[in-house]
């Protein structure tokens, strides 16, 4: 009886399908966080002219709460996928720099927190809202660095590894800086390009607002366009890999759809300036991932998420899909009820 | 044992309930305070009532503040938590659960949405649809404590997945339904309590002594549901496991005991309060309720996870991540060659591998005073008869070289003088303490395996020499007695005393 217990070393639907819905989800997290992260930034050091009266400033700071909720949830799916196909290199890599892992959620509360603070807020913007909305962005800042070493040491076991041999303590971060700090900057950056794109959107009757989220939209393409080359250089032996392999079609093309974004950007054809942009992102995710399976396939764990087991659970996976049709039909129906009474 | 170990200095029982418990109280508040809003909201607008109308705004703006924010944030902590305490076992939960978590992520999402739409709506929705708004929350996190509840219920009671395997099996398993109502009597416990708090800021008034009655009613109905469904919850939980508690883990059974006398003292107040002087509901006693509450749910969640002991997944993994299905490769070949990631001492890998997740060294559950005076050939006696002792451990299924490692890891770091020098004792108190350090932990006189009867009827000086020198061939678990002659001549002392 003893070695007939249950298996855990399967997936349970398609590796693709898991795949599909984890880039998905992770696409639709990296949006809502760009919005919130990068719009924070140009509210911030925007120089809006006039900000008292600004509308725009005041429609991000009250939709800040709202999207940092949407970063959260949508940023659940994307953690529970990856924790399926990847548990052992990223948990290894998230105990081996524990408390750093752990005060990421009491770290993104507080933000949470200072965000309501400013959205509550009657005077737009104040010096105290403006403090809350600064203490909210490095607690953002220190969530996404920690995010980039902990995902970052993931790919590399053997830095886990020695890691932990010296310390068990779950106070190290990963020391390899040069091998995220690229990825992470070029993150960053790529939210205030998102961030911009928002201002545009949301201020697209507003030329001052106008002006400044395509400034910021410009510039952060510039900035992300080198960190994410650097980036690409410090991969050093990956890179190879990553040019003989369909990966570098998609971040070719990806390039050149943010490129054409931002072209018709400046044309005010904001329809194609989103498509390009999304599709775009999609690609980064995708590159993204793809690197990923490099690195822990040529890693001392050679890892291959496609050697997991399939063992298929069809009947709860269908309820799943019941449930998220009826989620968005039920989120979809509530925004109805909710707009269509503000009109 | 495909993982790190975090080795902080801070129980893992306590890191896990400093976040998990605070989750579930918020938790619960939110799934109970959604029906309590629009429940409220539905009789307000019937009565045109504006001002329990104003009064549930104000409530809604905290529990928007409260389940949005701080439930969805810690619910995510518990995610991080379990992955750094146990990530075998979260692993095992991930893999025969993402759906179950997937689909509860969908609930998440419409909550979430439901809950913020649901404040902001009340400046301008009609209250047909702000009320419909709040149903569809209410239905979706309910929605989602049904789906969680059968991921947590499956580790305490996996039922017949233990052979099938199927997620079904695990879902509905023996303890499903009974918690699902008994968490659903919190849900609406909570919100009743936490109501009676923030009316008894209110100035004395008709208003408030109907809305003092109205949120007892809810406290009330709350226990109506929470007092059968704890009773049906105990009987459904297999018997080995509830026996095993009652004989050999105090914690549980006192978690257990605290929250029937919070059951009574909560019902009384709200009886007095509710219905006998409602005018005089004062905050400091709204606030008295509010936490015989929490320290209710608190026993109860301390009970339920405790009594796993010394399981994480009953019959499947054991709370240190030994897998019960590799029982003959670890006896075969030890546990180093299963520990995956190493720190380059054996003695140190074993030991926080087998007996760090729920002990620390002077900290939480520590070593070291359990050990401090003995020698090696005791601890690794221990180590390798650690499910005989109190307490429910898991047992030891490495080699005995591996359990000698452990012993040499531990004894470095006690107090190595006797127990004579450390205590500063003699005679008969160091026997007693000779008793408690070597002998109490699996035989308590008068409680937990107590051999004392048989052990002292008609016993001599010399008949309890003799027993003491023969000790380690009584039973295969049973250390040898290894202490020093004052040692065992105070321990012979002290158990002629008892005898007497």
């Amino acid at each position: 009886m003893l070695l007939t217990l249950p298996s855990y070393d399967f997936i349970s639907a398609p590796l693709w399908l898991v795949t599909v819905l984890h880039i998905v989800t992770l696409t639709l997290h990296f949006l809502a966080m760009n919005f919130m992260v990068g719009g924070l930034a140009i509210v911030l050091f925007g120089c809006f002219k006039n900000k008292q009266a600004n509308p725009i400033v005041e429609k991000f700071i009250r939709a800040f709460p709202s999207m940092m909720a949407a970063t959260v949830t949508l940023g659940i799916a994307p953690l529970l996928f990856v924790q399926l196909v990847y548990a052992k290199p990223v948990y290894a890599a998230s105990v081996t720099s524990a408390w750093f892992w752990l005060m990421i959620f009491m770290v993104a509360m507080g933000s949470y927190y200072f965000l309501y603070g400013a959205a509550f807020s009657k005077k737009f913007i104040g010096i105290k809202q403006r403090v809350y909305l600064i203490i909210a962005l490095i607690g953002f800042v220190y969530v996404s660095f920690v995010y980039s070493a902990t995902f970052s040491m993931s790919e590399h076991p053997d830095v886990y590894q020695a890691l932990y041999a010296s310390n068990q303590t779950g106070l190290v971060l990963n020391p390899n800086i040069m091998s995220y700090l690229f990825r992470w900057m070029h993150m960053l950056a790529g939210a205030v390009m998102v961030g911009g794109f928002f201002v545009v959107l949301l201020g697209r009757d507003n030329e001052q607002a106008f002006i400044v989220g395509r400034r910021f939209y410009l510039g952060a393409f510039l900035v992300s366009f080198v960190l994410g080359i650097a980036y690409l250089f410090a991969l050093k032996d990956i890179l190879r890999l990553i040019m003989r392999g369909p990966a570098i079609w998609i971040l070719t093309g990806s390039i050149a759809l943010s490129v054409l974004s931002v072209f018709w950007l400046y044309k005010r054809k904001i329809v194609l300036t989103s498509i390009a942009l999304l599709v775009s992102f999609v690609g980064m995710v995708v590159v993204r991932h793809i690197v990923r399976l490099i690195y822990l396939k040529g890693s001392a764990l050679a890892f291959d998420p496609a050697q997991i087991p399939f063992q298929p659970q069809w009947s709860i996976f269908i309820i799943f899909l019941v449930c998220f049709v009826l989620a968005l039909a039920a989120v979809g129906y509530m925004f109805k009820l909710f707009y269509g009474e503000q009109k | 044992m495909n993982y790190p170990f975090w080795n902080v200095d801070i129980g893992y029982g306590v890191l896990m309930a400093s976040i998990a418990v605070i989750h579930v109280f918020v938790s619960h508040f939110a799934i109970g305070g959604g029906l309590y809003l629009v429940v409220a909201e539905t009789l307000a607008r019937r009565n045109q009532d504006d001002e329990k109308l104003n009064l549930l705004k104000k409530l809604s703006k905290f529990f928007v503040l409260v389940s949005v924010v701080f439930g969805a944030l810690t619910g995510v902590g518990i995610w991080f938590i379990i992955g750094l305490l146990n990530p075998g076992a979260t692993e095992v939960l991930i893999h025969n659960y993402v759906w179950g978590w997937a689909t509860e992520w969908t609930m998440f999402i419409t909550e979430i949405a439901a809950s913020i739409l649901y404040y902001y709506g009340w400046k301008h929705m009609s209250g047909r649809n702000h009320i419909i708004i709040g149903w569809i929350y209410f239905i979706a996190a309910w929605g989602s404590l049904f789906v969680i509840n059968g991921i947590i219920t499956f580790m305490l009671t996996p039922g017949e997945w233990i052979q099938t395997g199927n997620f079904w099996d695990g879902f509905f398993n023996p303890t499903f339904w009974s918690t699902l109502w008994l968490r659903t009597g919190v849900c609406i416990m909570l919100a009743g309590l936490y109501s009676l708090l923030v009316l008894s800021r209110e100035k004395a008034s008709d208003f408030k002594v109907s809305m003092v009655r109205f949120n007892a009613i809810w406290g009330l109905a709350g226990l109506l549901i929470i007092v059968p469904t704890m009773y049906w919850y105990w009987h459904v939980i297999p018997q080995t496991i509830t026996d095993t508690a009652l004989k050999m883990m105090p914690t549980p059974i006192k978690s257990l005991t605290a929250s029937f006398w919070n059951v009574g003292a909560i019902a009384l107040l709200l009886i007095v309060f509710g219905f006998i002087i409602p005018r005089r509901l004062h905050f400091i006693a709204a606030l008295v309720i509010m936490l015989l509450g929490l320290s209710w749910f608190g026993h109860f969640e301390w009970m339920r996870e405790s009594i796993r002991k010394p399981y994480v997944i009953t019959d499947y993994m054991y709370g240190n991540a030994v897998e019960v299905s590799k029982k003959d490769v670890y006896k075969k070949q030890g546990y180093l060659s299963e520990i995956k990631i190493r720190t380059g001492d054996d003695g140190k890998d074993l030991f926080l591998h087998s007996c760090r997740t729920c002990h620390t060294l002077d900290g939480y559950k520590p070593l070291k005073p359990a050990f401090n005076g003995t020698d090696k050939a005791f601890i690794k006696s221990i180590v390798l008869g650690a499910h005989k002792l109190k307490g429910n451990m898991p047992p030891f299924w490495g080699t005995k070289k591996e359990a000698g490692l452990i012993a040499d890891h531990i004894y470095k770091q006690v107090d190595q003088r006797d127990l004579a020098t450390i205590y500063g004792l003699s005679g008969q108190a160091l026997g007693a303490k000779v008793y408690e350090v070597r002998c109490n932990r699996c035989h308590e006189i008068g409680g937990y395996n107590d051999k004392s009867e048989a052990l002292l009827t008609g016993a001599t000086e010399e008949s309890l020499g003799m027993i003491l020198d023969m000790a380690g061939e009584l039973a295969p678990e049973m250390p040898a007695f290894t202490g020093n002659a004052q040692e065992k001549k105070a321990l012979i002392e002290y158990l002629l005393t008892v005898k007497e």
